[in-house]
């Protein structure tokens, strides 16, 4: 039977290729006679049938589109020639000869993967060939081929200069996606503009279903960008969902896919009896006795392991079930979708559900009058209780629990019981139990997103459309975190450890209410070899937040409710309401000549609330050229060639993330409640042991700056796209040169002026780069198709101007990195202007001291070449044998803050993406590759894995296996590990130093994934038109020097001065995927 | 026809549309912000004019600042006391440029003087717009000069010349000035205030701890000695304001207790106030009406702190029937004398972890040969620690002595029982018992060496209870040997700020403020030397003597003060965003 069918269907192709061979033959002698051709349209990947096929009479307006089974019907004569063409199909044309039935194979197009022909540029589209700014695309087809939890981790590695980096992999994503280069200081001052369906969205997407979008398309240059004006500096990211048909079909698509993944990663820690043994050491070698070690842990043999990673992790489950239905009419278009997106993290207490639905509606009642509405709805309910940050806690917690709870000294027992940590020795005493806080408290965390918006657009004139469009925006979160009370300690340790924990609840709701009226005017006309569009424009926007919360401490255990607790703290600046508005004014003209030379100009005036009165207002031109030489008549005739173009652009946009509401006024503030901290207030009249009176206080809080700017960047670019052999291969380079200035930061300033941050404008930056993307596709034969596709960015970022008086800046905002020493990690980056912005920095360690006697440093004779200086030591009092040497950059004798150096930065000299994709007969195969080149990353993790003290108080803390086994002591002399001490605060082994920044480049097998398209026939039988089924594994390998779990790490906290910083972020494992897509 | 009709209305339509609705509604772009306050919206009233000078006040109320920044200074650069935990630096004198502590002092001064710069400028305009009224006006005023030359005054005192910000606006990028021109603009500013301050006597008694003219006087005196300046000095402390509206209190013990506060001999005092809880989520940090000093002290076996403990040296230092040993410092067989634990508590026996603790025989470390809460007769205790088995903490790194000073506030516990921690007590940075020494120093220092002892013996007598001996003779020295009567009039004055003062805020700003003495080196070099046998030694010694004296060590450091070091560094943090500071040499 199946052999049957495989038979047959060889000899339909045989049929269908001998036809063409004939046809091909006859195309001379053909002669006219009118008569009715019909066919079936399929798509050569596998054998299924293609819809919406649109098949014409070359150089006539006869056409048809082929129906949901892909038949097409069509009135030709002999000779005549029939052009079949879809988008993501290689365009087939054939020739009418004898017969009356032409069955036709399409080949999957290689191009179209990556670049759609038409293509989003910002209220309006453009023929691809037409565009005369930089601008990717990437279509439906790519994106489905990776299971992704939200859209921008599908862009990764797709588009040339878009760099896309999972900093974690939480369930629900944190991904930073960079377009061309890092721009702005600003917290989360590089996140691109997404617009959706036309909307500018203010959040980010996850909120949107990967499975509805169409087309993404990325403006990349300034010029294309400018459209959006001051929000455009970081490019835009248009996405275009799925429409309805007009072939009159319906299209259903079920999609679902089973991940399994894989527990990750685990440092390879000591366990107990290892860690008892260590800290009993640890006390025999400290010269001070500054501690002592836990009754329980004398005898190390007696202990029970507590193995934090291994209760902490688990495999993950992800499941998704998509539904689309569309299709539609000549006059109504519809496409309907409902999405299920379920993912159970790799971290206990972590997942991600989201339910989304969507409609997108197209009536067009008379020939001149056309709408479109859009409507997208989510539900998120997500939770990561104990993820990137706290993470990094976890390998510090000691490995044993004894001689804390007595009921066990497991972390669970499995009946109820957790153990804890003995709350009255202090080494240990500040560590709690988070699988015990996981499993009792209780999150929430739902979202609920609504974007809606819909357009009306007359023709009244030919090319003359008006168009109006309207939409809002709603996100309303919802959040509660309950902590029960907590007397463990107290019930077992009595008054010694301190009070009982009180129960915890806290409530907040926000939400964003935003609407958006657009009114626009265009013109498209070719009057002979002249064409011309124009767009004009007004745009308003409206966003109004508003949020409540506050928590208390519940009567019971079981009382959720803010008004019956007590304790009642109100969020500070979270109980009212903030509007930003936002009005604009654009154009954009265009003129071509002869499809040959194009010109092109925008120019954008927004305003905005958020400046002072007399600011708000910044103008955004920008201009582009571009000349397709293949149309030359030099050129035309050359066959190898199919395409050349060349463009060349620039601009002027804006920024206007990083900057809050009001931050030009001065303003003074009453500060907090009494009973708080952070109150201004002081208390008079105190006599004797009686209680004062408290008088409120008022002080400036924010000093005044009118001035306040948008961020401003100019770009030029310059590229070129070229096609050969048919448009098999692509190629498309481009050169940028992209300077940011005037940063809105409120940035930590010289404290000395009252302020210890003030909201400036501040420095420029220079991105300049190169970006490649080749593609190769080819059908060998029917039944074999392969196509390669890469895509390179080489971007060099470099600081190049900052306030007067400095000439670096640190790292701000966001991350904190815990020292041993307070103050030693509060820096840990430069950015030195003429350097990358985010440049790690810190001590040169050159080695380790070594004991007299032994060959190498000794601390002898680096202290007295600092007396000789006039020191009392080279670095610290009690350095001795054992700890790490740094180097005195600055030869001034001895060590201190400033020898401190660069040591790197984090930003990648170049990065990139592989595709290669294939098919045999029913199979499919597809391979993706990442990587990055160039970059460092500062392993803070693996500082913690060699720090028996603890960070940021009186305590000690697990160690790595690699450590504890190679520190060095007197007879193990390493030059690389320091000897294990407790409280670095003598020996400052621990600093910020060249010992943990490591190289981050990686490649990584990011997807892998195997496609079996069912038989036609078979699939026939059961009335559907395509079963597909898939496995898939994602993050099957990567090469990497990186030590920690994972080098994919990007900007942590949003901040550009702190990337590449590896605290502990959720990490990524591999994920193995069954999936399932069947077309009605 | 019709589609041009239908045209016409369709452009006609949009050509409506496109006019920017701003237009229309002018002030689309104009929001109003309902979550702060400009400066418009404030200052409209007296209340809020006083309030903004509160504030300055509410930049004092600040553990690091008070305690780990100037009580610190004050206290561990004498050795008299040690740190343990996190902030053992300062026992060897090498406390790092990035010591978070040195920065929050740094930045609260500054914003102090910030605000005081900007309240001058307020409070002028208020005063002319009648939104105050001329009297509370100058009060207010004298206020800010008073609180700005005093944020100066333990500015240059502790990091030595710093940067001088005198206007409400500034980028903050000025480099330092010298000491002296530091202390001259504290002489500038308390010299205003003195003027405009009202008198001890006339400030109502709901504003007591406001800053008054005396305090305006001794700080101004001070400021003279540290330029050398001691005749305009003497003419400062001898001020009516001060000599005649302040007086050393009977009983020594009485100047620190809980129910003392703010009093007769108090000049200026930091304040505390109970507003919400007095633990961890108390709200304590910065500007917090609670602070985190007194328990911090206690040993571990009753706060589970014990993070500052006393030098045994200093204890065996005070001469027989001084009242001032057990009210500073109290170790091994010593009960605590302040009334007001005594009365709450019946001291130490009192307190519910010493009780909990006692009944199971509870071992602060397990090493320990006996119960932690026997004392030497194996009933409960009532010491600080028991001679047998003195108070090293958990982990035996604490000398067994503990400040008596910070051991006075009835309603602290401690990280124990009702965990109460965050305290009330307020701090006296200043009060009368250093005038009259200062004042001592500035008449040996001019010539007239009786007026000098004279004011010794005030202080003197006051610690005896009466009459103090004639002969000025420390107790033992630190190893246990018989001291030498002291015949030299500065090492007198020297010898009574440490046994009157240390523990409080002042001791080494004046060892320091001594200068060089005749023989080439600090006299607070010398002076340390003299009490401590200090050395080059980094690490801490076992003691020589006294009931410590077990060959173990126990935390006590005896590191000579190094060249540059009596000084500290300037916050690396302040350097990072100020580029035009510069560093003092030696860090």
């Amino acid at each position: 039977m199946m052999k049957d069918v495989l038979f047959n269907k060889l000899n339909s192709f045989k049929r269908v290729f001998l036809i063409l061979l004939f046809t091909a033959g006859l195309c001379l002698n053909s002669f006219a006679q009118t008569r009715q051709i019909t066919g079936k349209v399929t798509s050569t990947d596998d054998g299924s049938s293609i819809a919406g096929v649109n098949v014409r009479i070359k150089g006539s307006t006869i056409g048809t589109a082929t129906d949901v089974n892909g038949v097409y019907k069509i009135s030709a004569q002999n000779g005549a020639v029939l052009t079949f063409s879809i988008i993501g199909y290689v365009t087939q044309e054939i020739t009418v000869g004898g017969d009356n039935t032409y069955n036709v194979k399409l080949a999957t197009d290689a191009k179209s993967l990556v670049e759609v022909n038409v293509v989003a540029i910002g209220y309006g589209t453009s023929k691809r060939k037409d565009l005369t700014g930089s601008i990717s695309s990437v279509s439906a087809a790519t994106i489905a081929k990776v299971p992704v939890t939200t859209l921008d981790q599908a862009l990764q590695g797709r588009a040339a200069g878009v760099q896309v980096t999972n900093n974690d992999a939480s369930p629900g994503g944190n991904v930073t996606v960079l377009i061309r280069g890092t721009g702005s200081l600003a917290s989360n001052g590089n996140t691109p503009l997404y617009v959706v369906d036309g909307y500018p969205v203010s959040g980010g997407i996850n909120n949107i279903n990967p499975n509805d979008i169409a087309t993404i398309d990325i403006l990349k240059d300034a010029s294309a960008t400018a459209i959006y004006g001051v929000r455009a500096a970081n490019g835009v990211v248009i996405v275009t969902t799925k429409r309805g048909k007009k072939d009159g079909g319906t299209q259903v698509d079920v999609n679902a896919y089973t991940s399994f993944q894989s527990r990750p990663k685990e440092y390879d820690l000591l366990n107990a009896q290892q860690f008892a043994t260590m800290a009993l050491q640890a006390v025999k070698d400290d010269p001070a006795q500054q501690f002592t070690t836990l009754a329980n842990w004398s005898n190390p043999q007696s202990l029970t392991n507590a193995d934090w990673q291994n209760a902490l992790y688990r495999s993950g489950l992800t499941q998704t079930y998509n539904v689309g239905i569309r299709g539609g009419n000549e006059k109504v278009q519809s496409s309907t979708s409902i999405g299920y997106f379920d993912q159970k993290g790799i971290v206990l207490g972590s997942y991600f559900k989201r339910l989304t639905a969507g409609l997108n509606l197209d009536y067009q009642p008379t020939k001149w009058l056309k709408s479109s509405s859009s409507a997208k709805y989510s539900y998120q309910d997500s939770n990561n209780p104990y993820g990137t940050g706290s993470l990094g806690n976890l390998i510090q917690l000691p490995p044993t629990l004894d001689g804390g709870n007595n009921q066990t000294s497991q972390i669970s027992d499995g009946k109820g019981n957790y153990g804890f940590f003995n709350p009255l020795y202090t080494y240990v005493a500040k560590y709690s139990n988070p699988i015990y806080s996981i499993n009792t408290n209780e999150y929430k965390n739902i979202t609920n997103y609504f974007l809606v918006n819909s357009s009306l657009e007359a023709t009244v004139y030919d090319g003359l459309k008006l168009k109006t469009y309207a939409g809002i925006n709603y996100t309303g979160y919802s959040g509660s975190y309950f902590q029960p009370s907590d007397s463990r300690l107290i019930d077992q340790y009595g008054a010694a450890a301190g009070a009982t924990g009180n129960a915890f609840y806290s409530q907040h709701i926000n939400s964003t209410f935003e609407w958006l009226w657009d009114n626009t005017l265009s013109y498209d006309k070719t009057f002979g070899k002249h064409t011309i569009n124009f767009l004009g424009g007004v745009s308003e926007q409206e966003s109004t937040y508003n949020a409540m919360g506050g928590s208390v401490i519940p009567p019971n255990n079981t009382i959720r409710d803010l008004n019956q607790g007590t304790n009642l703290l109100l969020d500070k600046y979270g109980n009212g309401q903030v509007i930003r508005s936002f009005a604009s004014q654009f154009a954009r003209l265009g003129y071509n000549y002869d499809g040959k030379y194009y010109i092109n100009g925008t120019i954008r005036r927004d305003g905005s609330s958020q400046f002072a009165p007399g600011h708000q207002y910044g103008n955004f031109p920008s201009g582009a050229v571009s000349w397709r030489a293949k149309e030359e008549s030099f050129l035309k005739n050359v066959d190898w060639l199919s395409d050349l173009k060349f463009r060349g652009s620039w601009g002027r946009v804006g920024n206007q993330h990083g900057i809050g509401d009001f931050t030009y006024q001065a303003l003074y503030s009453a500060g907090s409640a009494a009973a708080t901290s952070g109150n201004l207030g002081y208390p008079f009249g105190k006599t004797g042991g009686d209680n004062g009176t408290y008088q409120g206080g008022i002080a400036a809080a924010q000093p005044e700056n009118d001035n306040l700017r948008w961020e401003t960047d100019e770009e030029t670019d310059i590229g070129a796209d070229m096609s050969f052999l048919h448009g098999d291969l692509t190629f498309t380079v481009d050169y940028f040169n992209r300077k940011s200035k005037d940063f809105l930061l409120n940035i930590a300033s010289s404290i000395q002026g009252g302020y210890a941050t003030r909201n400036l404008n501040i420095g420029s930056m220079d991105n300049k780069g190169w970006e490649f993307a080749v593609n190769y596709g080819h059908s060998v034969n029917q039944d074999f198709h392969f196509d390669l596709g890469l895509t390179l960015s080489f971007i060099k970022n470099k600081l190049t101007s900052l306030t007067s008086g400095t000439n670096f800046i640190q790292n701000f905002g966001g991350l904190t990195l815990t020292a041993t020493t307070s103050g030693d990690w509060d820096s840990f980056t430069r950015t030195y202007i003429g350097q990358p912005v985010g440049e790690f920095y810190g001590y040169k360690a050159i080695g380790i001291i070594q004991k007299d006697g032994d060959p190498g440093v000794h601390v002898s004779d680096l202290n007295n070449a600092a007396i000789a200086k006039g020191y009392s030591f080279y670095y610290k009092a009690t350095t001795a044998a054992g700890d790490r040497i740094y180097e005195d950059t600055n030869h001034d004798g001895h060590i201190t803050a400033d020898d401190q150096v660069s040591l790197g930065s984090p930003q990648p000299k170049f990065f990139g993406g592989f595709t290669l994709g294939a098919s045999y007969k029913a199979f499919d195969f597809n391979a993706y590759f990442y990587g990055v080149y160039g970059n460092k990353i500062l392993n803070y993790q693996e500082s913690n894995l060699e720090s028996f003290a603890a960070r940021g108080s009186v305590s000690i803390e697990n160690v790595s296996q690699q450590y504890y086994k190679n520190a060095w002591t007197p007879t193990n002399p390493s030059n690389r590990y320091a000897a294990i001490h407790y409280n670095d605060v003598n020996y400052g082994d621990l600093v910020p130093s060249s010992v943990w920044i490591e190289n981050g480049s990686f490649l990584k097998l990011k997807t892998l994934t195997v496609g079996y398209t069912l038989p036609a026939d078979l699939v026939k039988k059961l009335t559907l038109s395509k079963i597909r089924v898939y496995v898939s594994s994602q993050n099957l390998f990567t090469i990497t020097k990186y030590t920690g779990l994972d080098p994919e790490i990007g900007v942590q906290g949003g901040n550009a001065t702190q990337n590449g910083v590896d605290n502990g972020t959720y990490p990524g494992s591999r994920f193995y995927t069954v999936g399932l897509n069947v077309t009605f | 026809m019709k589609m041009k009709t239908k045209n016409i209305t369709l452009i006609a339509l949009f050509a409506a549309l496109m006019i920017p609705l701003d237009s229309c509604k002018k002030n689309f772009l104009t929001q109003t912000n309902t979550f702060q306050s400009t400066a418009g919206a404030t200052f409209q009233k007296s209340s809020d004019v006083v309030a903004l000078v509160n504030s300055i006040y509410d930049g004092y109320q600040n553990s690091d600042l008070l305690k780990k920044s100037i009580w610190y200074y004050a206290n561990f650069q004498a050795h008299d006391w040690f740190n343990d935990g996190g902030d053992i630096a300062w026992n060897n004198y090498t406390i790092s440029p990035t010591f978070n502590a040195l920065y929050v002092f740094w930045s609260n001064a500054y914003i102090d003087i910030i605000r005081a710069n900007s309240a001058l400028e307020i409070i002028a305009t208020a005063k002319a717009n009648g939104v105050v009224t001329p009297a509370l006006g100058d009060r207010l005023l004298g206020e800010a000069y008073f609180l700005r030359g005093m944020s100066y005054y333990y500015l240059a005192g502790s990091f030595g010349g710093v940067p001088l910000e005198l206007k409400a606006s500034s980028e903050g990028l000025t480099p330092r000035s010298t000491q002296d021109d530091v202390f001259k603009q504290v002489i500038s500013d308390m010299q205003k205030a003195e003027q405009l301050l009202l008198s001890k006597t006339t400030l109502p008694a709901t504003d007591l701890g406001r800053a008054t003219k005396g305090a305006a006087y001794g700080y101004e005196g001070a400021a003279q000695m540290w330029l050398g300046k001691y005749t305009e000095a003497l003419a400062a402390f001898n001020n009516p304001e001060l000599t005649a509206n302040y007086h050393l209190l009977p009983n020594f013990v009485d100047v620190h207790e809980f129910d003392h506060q703010n009093n007769d001999e108090s000049l200026f005092e930091i304040q505390f106030d109970i507003q919400g809880s007095q633990s961890w989520d108390g709200g304590w940090q910065n500007g917090g009406e609670v602070a985190w000093i007194d328990d911090f002290s206690w040993p571990h076996e009753i706060s589970g702190f014990g993070y500052d403990y006393g030098n045994p040296g200093l204890s065996y230092s005070y001469q027989a029937g001084d009242t001032r040993k057990l009210a500073t410092i109290v170790g091994p067989g010593d009960a605590l004398v302040s009334p007001g634990i005594i009365a709450k508590w019946g001291g130490i026996k009192g307190y519910a972890v010493v009780q909990a603790g006692f009944a199971s025989g509870h071992k602060e470390n397990a090493s320990q040969a006996y119960p932690s809460f026997a004392g030497d007769d194996g009933n409960i205790i009532n010491t600080c620690g028991a001679l047998r088995q003195p108070w090293y903490g958990d982990d035996l790194t604490r000398s067994g002595y503990y400040c008596a000073k910070k051991w006075r506030d009835p309603n602290l516990t401690g990280a124990n029982g009702t965990s109460a921690i965050f305290g009330s007590q307020n701090q006296i940075l200043l009060r009368y018992a250093e005038i009259l020494l200062s004042r001592a120093e500035c008449k040996i220092r001019t010539g007239d060496i009786p007026g000098g002892l004279a004011d010794i013996k005030l202080v003197r007598d006051r610690a005896w209870g009466g009459t103090a001996p004639t002969v000025m003779q420390d107790g033992l020295t630190y190893d246990g040997k018989p001291t030498a009567p002291i015949t030299d009039p500065m090492q007198m004055v020297l010898s009574e700020y440490r046994h009157e003062l240390t523990g409080e805020y002042s001791l080494f700003f004046n060892l320091r403020r001594a200068g060089k003495s005749s023989s080439g080196q600090s006299y607070a070099q010398d002076f340390i030397h003299n009490n401590y046998g200090t050395d080059g030694s980094l690490t801490p010694q076992p003691y020589p003597y006294g009931p410590t004296a077990d060959g173990n060590l126990h935390g006590v450091w005896r590191t000579s003060l190094p060249a540059g070091r009596d000084i500290l560094p300037i916050p690396q943090q302040a350097i990072g965003l100020n580029p035009n500071l510069k560093q003092n040499p030696g860090y």
